[in-house]
């Protein structure tokens, strides 16, 4: 753990880095400072300094009890930190994680999406919806009930509602978690055209494997950051991280 | 000439306003996971009953203000023992119950407690219709102004928040119109009985409904049926319309589970 922490050290506190930091963070439409959350004495985040540019697709990677949650509900607003700061002055919307959901609730696909909407602009939400439920991979099953769907299929419409917000960051809490392969791969395609069309997406997930490719950005977390970059530079860090979280590669 | 016998009406027309409302107002608290606080404020209202019938005041004003006072004293205790809130709101709930008992002869109120718990239909009067009536009105006006919304905290809670809906506000106008639905269906089937109403229609059509508006529809048809019809069958039989409503939400419901477990 030493060495991830100096490693984040050395990527933030070395003069040339500082620079470098300073530059990207007026390149970013979101970015921490030394932000920190505690639930009573132990600190979930803690000192996390985080910038995402515009347009990338990142990964959020950690074992469960990371605080992954926590810091997309302190970046969202929905979490005050207690201490740091979050910079940002676009517009954050969140998928949550599939927990958060009554699944039992009486609504269609195409309505639980059409919930998404900005309120206004009806008519425009409801062409809308339909479209999306397109791009994820269920349009024939807009007028379905929601329990009547597969787990895939339930993450599919969790993501078109998330897309409906039309907000300019994205935050996506889960979204691979509990699906096959395929639909795995179909939604982070629908992810990476998002951050092609200029959204920015930090997406969290269990994911340690081949899916990290995927992304532009990787950052692992356990509380703390303990590595950030690209796949590459991440991946080379992975084996050390795996042994110590007792987590194994699964992509 | 002899005038027409229709003391029945009244009772009847009641009677259906409450089969109607009260399904309905149960669609929202089963969808929103709310319905053991329905039935504590339907228990506490009690307490505001006996004190308003005391002091000589409409019983639906302290009702109201009993109703909500349980639904707070509930919520302060679930803070206290999250994980435990059932045990905390069944206590508040018998603790209400109780002190609205105790009421009556320590405050020497006119109060026939039997009638409050279980309802009185044919004693009904022009005030009860009324009062059921802006029970009605004000659901009506909560679905207009907040339906959408309405789902939203129903399906995703934390996701309406984060849309910058007001939650808070919502659940509160939920629990005023669940108390007003309550104080004027206490003339019926009396706060004890209620939540039989309040569920045993929703219930029947929940797992078919592809809409909170097609399940509150459907739920409040079954309620007017149910109430439409017990009233008319108490009053041939000569049984109290109450019980006997509270009696065929069970039998219904218990049908309506055999015929679709046949089915499958």
């Amino acid at each position: 753990m030493t060495h991830c922490h100096h490693g984040v050290c050395k990527t933030t506190r070395g003069p040339s880095q500082a620079a470098k930091r300073l530059m990207n963070e007026s390149l970013s439409v979101l970015s921490t400072t030394e932000l920190s959350f505690s639930y009573g004495e132990h600190n979930t985040v803690d000192r996390v300094n985080l910038q995402l540019q515009a347009g990338t697709l990142t990964a959020l990677v950690g074992p469960n009890g990371a605080g992954k949650s926590t810091l997309l509900h302190l970046l969202e607003g929905r979490l005050k930190p207690s201490q740091g700061t979050v910079n940002s002055n676009k517009p954050i919307g969140l998928m949550p994680q599939r927990a958060a959901i009554d699944w039992s609730f009486p609504i269609t696909a195409r309505d639980m999406v059409r919930l998404g909407a900005p309120r206004k602009g009806k008519t425009t939400a409801a062409d809308h919806c339909d479209q999306l439920l397109e791009r994820v991979g269920i349009g024939a099953m807009g007028s379905q009930r929601l329990n009547q769907l597969s787990g895939g299929q339930q993450q599919r419409v969790l993501l078109a509602r998330a897309l409906m917000q039309q907000t300019e960051i994205l935050l996506l809490d889960e979204p691979c978690s509990a699906i096959d392969p395929p639909t795995r791969e179909h939604l982070l395609k629908v992810m990476r055209d998002q951050a092609e069309a200029g959204q920015t997406l930090l997406v969290s997930s269990h994911d340690w494997g081949s899916a990290l490719d995927s992304y532009d950005q990787v950052v692992v977390m356990d509380g703390q950051i303990l590595a950030n970059g690209s796949p590459d530079t991440v991946r080379e860090k992975l084996s050390d991280l795996t042994c110590m979280m007792g987590s194994s590669c699964c992509g | 000439m002899v005038e027409p016998d229709i003391w029945w009406l009244l009772p009847l027309t009641i009677s259906l306003l409450i089969g109607a409302i009260c399904p309905a107002t149960g669609a929202l608290l089963i969808t929103q996971r709310r319905v053991l606080l329905a039935n504590l404020m339907a228990h506490s209202v009690l307490p505001g009953l006996v004190v308003a019938l005391a002091i000589g005041i409409d019983p639906s004003i302290g009702g109201l203000i009993s109703g909500l006072l349980g639904a707070l004293v509930a919520e302060r205790l679930n803070r206290r023992f999250k994980g435990r809130e059932e045990g905390a709101m069944n206590t508040v709930l018998a603790g209400f119950t109780a002190l609205g008992v105790l009421l009556v002869p320590l405050l020497d109120a006119r109060v026939d407690l039997e009638t409050i718990l279980f309802g009185d239909l044919l004693a009904a009067n022009t005030t009860d219709l009324l009062r059921t009536a802006f029970a009605a009105g004000a659901l009506l006006a909560m679905l207009i102004w907040g339906y959408r919304d309405l789902v939203f905290v129903g399906i995703d809670p934390e996701g309406a928040a984060i849309a910058k809906r007001p939650v808070l506000l919502i659940r509160l106008i939920c629990s005023l119109i669940t108390a007003l639905v309550v104080i004027s269906a206490i003339t019926a089937v009396g706060v004890i009985l209620v939540i039989g109403l309040l569920c045993a229609p929703v219930l029947m059509h929940v797992e078919r409904s592809r809409s909170l508006k097609e399940l509150m529809l459907r739920s409040a048809s079954t309620g007017l049926l149910l109430c439409g019809g017990g009233m008319m069958l108490a009053i041939a039989v000569d049984l109290p319309p109450g019980p006997l409503i509270g009696t065929l939400c069970l039998a219904l419901l218990f049908t309506y589970r055999a015929n679709t477990t046949e089915q499958r």
